[in-house]
């Protein structure tokens, strides 16, 4: 037989019979509410952290930065709520606009957009399977457990419920599913990202939801931390029933053992039975599912840790700092809150208003700390745990490749194949490629800019085509712009990328730089030169355009 | 203002240190210009898991042996397979480790342990070895990237590849990607001679150098009002990494990836492939001070599977071992006449090895038990085989030898101190290799 076909063959009967179940028919989940009620606590919550925020600037008088002018906000929340910079009309409207509240507004409209869901798809994506960077299999099934996720976000279930519907995905004993290559919605993905391992699942459990970092306690007693290795194990046994094994090149689940609740720790012959992480047990009773007891306590409005680790993260996201640092860390280390009365207000609301991400979203982005400007104005800002400028963060991948994308009319080229030919020959498509290139591996804050970037974004092909007459819509339109002269040219070209007007000082010098090289392209009188002398016009402006995508301003979140 | 510590990160990077220690800079060029103070290092990266039964760890005569015969090399009673015969003339150089000993036989995971020296999963963001030691090894002021990779292929865990959280300033120069899928689509492969230049090096098509200089000029005009009021690491790191790729861009040590200067009948010896044409290009790129190179051999042509022989096996490594032979005794023929052999460690290895028992379809599967890796060249005393295997090959009987074994005794040949911490994105402090028992009878 021959060989290739043997392979595939096997690969397809592998990825395809192997893949996780679904997890069942899930019955529509009740949206939480995002009534006019909910909208006024959002920002009765906003301005309450602001007071505490300001608090803390009594002592050490520090000097906050002012408020982020129109554009630096509306630039900023855009990156942060739909993944991309605004459009040019976006902005423009926006700046046009004489309400009072028209932050508020826009805010609202970007969690109710479709962006959104795309967005905060990908941010739980790289939050809970992480393991996809490192582990192909994982990528294989990415794009099922993409899809199960989105389903969730698109409805704004409740963070508990998406949680619990997590940790309690059944696993292994069902039929064959085509969950793989972007078929199926399948949650099974996090359980073979964690590898199916009752430590694995624990870690990860307590780390990202609970934001307690466990994992030393597997293997000693943490010297600092509480946390000691017996109850490590008791709470991995919650997972103790999740059994896998090996197929060929993959790993796949086996029939679970849905009750069990206790464990051996590997290598002694002590036995530990499931216990929380807070040193409790629970009270069982009859035909209960393990993992939906531990699923229950961790999402519980009365959990210490779950709410809180939420908002902090959420918190850091949106600030580039969390409350208490690291996020990861919060409870059980040495790390103490630098707010924590706001901390604990944050999780109360949030757990008092059904785990509304959009709820938690709503409040923050609604606030003055959010909304400062990232323009540093006293040394006193420095300090991060102060909030009283906003730092200057990184883009993530998606970020800066669908801000390219819009920036300049770019469209990817139909996918031949994706994964599977990616698999198969080693080939990236382009937008993977540029995600790869642009993967954030450090914090937001602290996001570093590679040799290998800088080259893409100065020669490679996405700004080469969006730099080039023949190719960029945005460029031909620019150019092509009846009665509005250079300098709304050039206006144009800032609005399309740093998503602001230029000042007097940016559109002279930039509008002497496109008539210096019209004037120049004059004096030289040699043959060729005159031929080129119609495009001198419109090949200055692309230069002015890729000067601004080339910028600082462009590639960060300010 | 910066804050002190992102003075000290940028210190370190090199953004801001001129002005405050030129005195410290000049000390260090000094140290750099002499050649022999460092060493360099190639690691050949065979991605897929190579048979050691039928490269450095024959067992003829058994049943799990197969068709291949060993051969004499230079060094007497060290034989190898038969099917490479070029290599067995360096044996005196090479010290075969035949019992590496790992835990790991999934393609991914073992990948990214023997990559990194740790298991994947947590929050920790390991960097791979090229990044960690062309840290260590790199040169201030140098013009190339201290770290390239030749024709990776990063599918089986990308994050095994890059500078994790040592960051963007440490990861490498990539050439030659997607030439070696497991299954070659006919149409998809491109010339390879183009494909071992670096992308994005020349400015884009139609943009002539004087316009590209103008551009440059611009974007220096137009980010100055911004990198003033938002100073800071990523305003800094984005300024350096642009002053880094012009350099870059106007080099003349990217001439490097020009093989067109080598003599025909030198490049035909180092093979006319992606590994062998990548092997003479890593050591252009060592000549021009780049201190870690990696050039990665998955498959071959269109061979299906390459090193991943869990079918013909024997066909496969046969043809592998064809393009590997001549590649490998070349390069370290070639260093050895420009006198670069001594400084320059030359590591093969893969993420595993492979089933001593041949299964149902002539193959072998994955195996993490006892297999086979090789350090050569500098720093490395040759002629000698560490380790032993059973006689059926399932088990190391004598100087088992760990991830961390291996990648501690590669840090302290290249001169570098393993216990070295960097800070990482999690805040703790990690050593460059976990603790270790050094294979100190390797070492020169």
């Amino acid at each position: 037989m021959n060989a290739r076909l043997l392979w595939a063959q096997g690969v397809a009967v592998v990825l395809l019979g192997a893949a996780c179940t679904t997890a069942g028919a899930v019955a529509p989940p009740a949206a939480p509410r995002n009534g006019a009620a909910a909208v006024r606590d959002a920002q009765a919550l906003a301005g309450k952290i602001d007071q505490h925020i300001a608090r803390r600037w009594v002592k050490p008088r520090a000097k906050p930065a002012p408020l982020a002018d129109d554009a630096e906000f509306l630039r900023r929340v855009y990156l942060d709520l739909a993944g991309r910079i605004p459009g040019v009309q976006e902005v423009r409207s926006f700046l046009k606009d004489r309400r009072s509240d028209k932050r508020a507004r826009v805010i609202d409209t970007l969690l109710a957009g479709p962006r959104y869901t795309a967005h905060f798809t990908d941010y739980w994506r790289a939050l809970l399977i992480p393991e996809a960077g490192n582990n192909f299999q994982v990528r294989l099934q990415q794009g099922s457990f993409e899809t199960w996720l989105k389903q969730r976000v698109a409805r704004n279930v409740g963070y508990d419920r998406l949680v619990r519907d997590l940790l309690t995905a059944p696993l292994g004993g069902g039929r064959p599913e085509l969950a793989i290559f972007g078929g199926g919605a399948n949650p099974g993905t996090f359980y073979l990202a964690k590898e199916f391992k009752p430590e694995n699942l624990a870690a990860a459990t307590a780390r990202v939801f609970l934001g307690v970092s466990v994992e030393c306690a597997q293997c000693h007693n943490h010297p600092f931390a509480k946390w000691k290795k017996e109850q490590f194990w008791g709470f991995a046994a919650f997972y103790s029933g999740i059994k896998s094994r090996q197929l060929m090149d993959f790993v796949v689940p086996a029939r679970e053992d849905i009750t069990k609740r206790a464990l051996t720790i590997p290598g002694t012959d002590r036995t530990v039975p499931a216990r929380f992480i807070d040193g409790t047990l629970p009270k069982w009773k009859p035909g209960v599912k393990t993992r939906a007891a531990l699923a229950e306590w961790v999402t519980a409005p009365d959990n210490p840790y779950f709410a809180r680790a939420a908002v902090n993260r959420m918190w850091a996201y949106l600030l580039g700092t969390g409350l208490v640092e690291p996020i990861d860390e919060m409870a059980g280390g040495t790390s103490t809150p630098s707010h924590p009365e706001l901390l604990d207000l944050l999780a109360r609301e949030f757990a008092s208003h059904q785990f509304d991400l959009k709820f938690l979203l709503r409040a923050i982005t609604n606030s003055k700390t959010y909304q400062r400007s990232s323009s540093a104005t006293h040394k006193s800002q420095d300090d991060r745990t102060l909030f009283a400028r906003m730092p200057l963060r990184g883009l993530t991948g998606e970020q800066l490749f669908d801000s390219l994308a819009l920036a300049t009319g770019y469209r990817e080229p139909r996918n031949t194949g994706g994964l599977f030919s990616e698999l198969l020959s080693g080939n990236t498509p382009p937008r993977a490629e540029f995600l790869t290139k642009f993967a954030q591996s450090e914090r937001a804050t602290e996001a570093q800019t590679s040799i290998l970037q800088a080259l893409a974004l100065m020669n490679g092909k996405v700004i080469a085509d969006a730099t080039s007459l023949e190719k960029s819509e945005t460029l031909a339109a620019v150019v092509d712009a009846p009665f509005v002269g250079t300098a709304g040219r050039v206006e144009a070209l800032y609005l399309a990328t740093l998503s602001r007007k230029p000042t007097t000082r940016e559109t002279n010098r930039a509008v002497r730089f496109v008539e210096e090289a019209v004037k120049l392209a004059k004096k030289d009188s040699t043959k060729r030169a005159k031929a080129r002398r119609s495009s001198a016009y419109s090949e200055a402006l692309a230069d002015v355009f890729w000067a601004l995508l080339n910028s600082p301003e462009f590639v960060v979140n300010h | 203002m910066l804050s002190r510590r992102d003075w000290l990160r940028l210190s370190a990077a090199g953004v801001v240190g001129a002005s405050v220690s030129g005195w410290f800079e000049d000390l260090a060029d000094a140290a750099a210009a002499h050649p022999l103070r460092k060493k360099a290092c190639i690691l050949l990266w065979m991605s897929g898991g190579p048979s050691q039964m039928d490269t450095f760890d024959l067992k003829p005569g058994h049943a799990n042996g197969g068709p291949y015969k060993e051969i004499a090399t230079s060094v007497p009673g060290i034989k190898i397979s038969e099917h490479l015969p070029k290599i067995a003339k360096h044996a005196d150089k090479m010290a075969i480790i035949r019992s590496m000993s790992t835990k790991e036989a999934d393609h991914g995971r073992a990948t990214y342990q023997m990559r990194t020296g740790r298991l994947p999963g947590g929050p920790v963001q390991y960097p791979t070895l090229g990044s960690l030691f062309s840290k260590e090894l790199e040169r201030p002021g140098a013009e190339l990237p201290s770290f390239v990779s030749i024709a990776p292929y990063r599918f089986f865990s990308p994050a095994a590849y890059g500078p994790g959280f040592l960051g963007p300033r440490y990861a490498p120069l990539v050439v030659g990607e997607g030439q070696q899928g497991l299954i070659p689509i006919p149409g998809q492969q491109r010339n390879y001679e183009d494909t071992l230049k670096v992308g994005d090096l020349d400015r884009p098509r139609g943009v002539s150098a004087g316009r590209a200089a103008a551009r440059v000029r611009l974007l220096g005009e137009m980010q100055k009002d911004f990198l003033k009021s938002r100073p800071g690491l990523l305003s800094q790191s984005h300024k350096s990494a642009y002053a880094r790729a012009v350099t870059l861009m106007n080099s003349k040590a990217t001439r490097a990836f020009n093989l067109d200067e080598e003599k025909k009948e030198l490049r035909d010896r180092y093979g006319r492939n992606v590994f062998g044409q990548g092997c003479l290009l890593a050591r252009r790129l060592l000549e021009q001070g780049v201190p870690f190179v990696e050039v990665t051999l998955a498959t071959v042509g269109n061979l299906v599977l390459g090193w991943d022989t869990h079918i013909n096996n024997f066909d496969g490594v046969k043809r592998m071992s064809a393009v590997l032979d001549p590649a490998w005794a070349t390069l370290m023929e070639d260093l050895k006449e420009r006198g670069m052999l001594d400084r320059t460690l030359i590591v093969w290895m893969g993420e595993f090895g492979r089933t001593p028992k041949i299964n149902g379809n002539r193959g072998r599967d994955h195996w993490a038990n006892a297999w086979s890796a090789v350090l050569a060249g500098g720093g490395i005393k040759g002629g000698q085989v560490i380790g032993q295997t059973s006689k059926d090959g399932m088990k190391v009987e004598k100087r088992p030898v760990r991830v961390e074994d291996l990648q501690g005794t590669i840090s302290e040949a290249l001169g570098i101190d393993p216990a070295k911490q960097n800070k990482s994105n999690v805040g703790r402090p990690i050593r460059i290799v976990e603790p270790f028992k050094a294979i100190k009878e390797v070492l020169s």
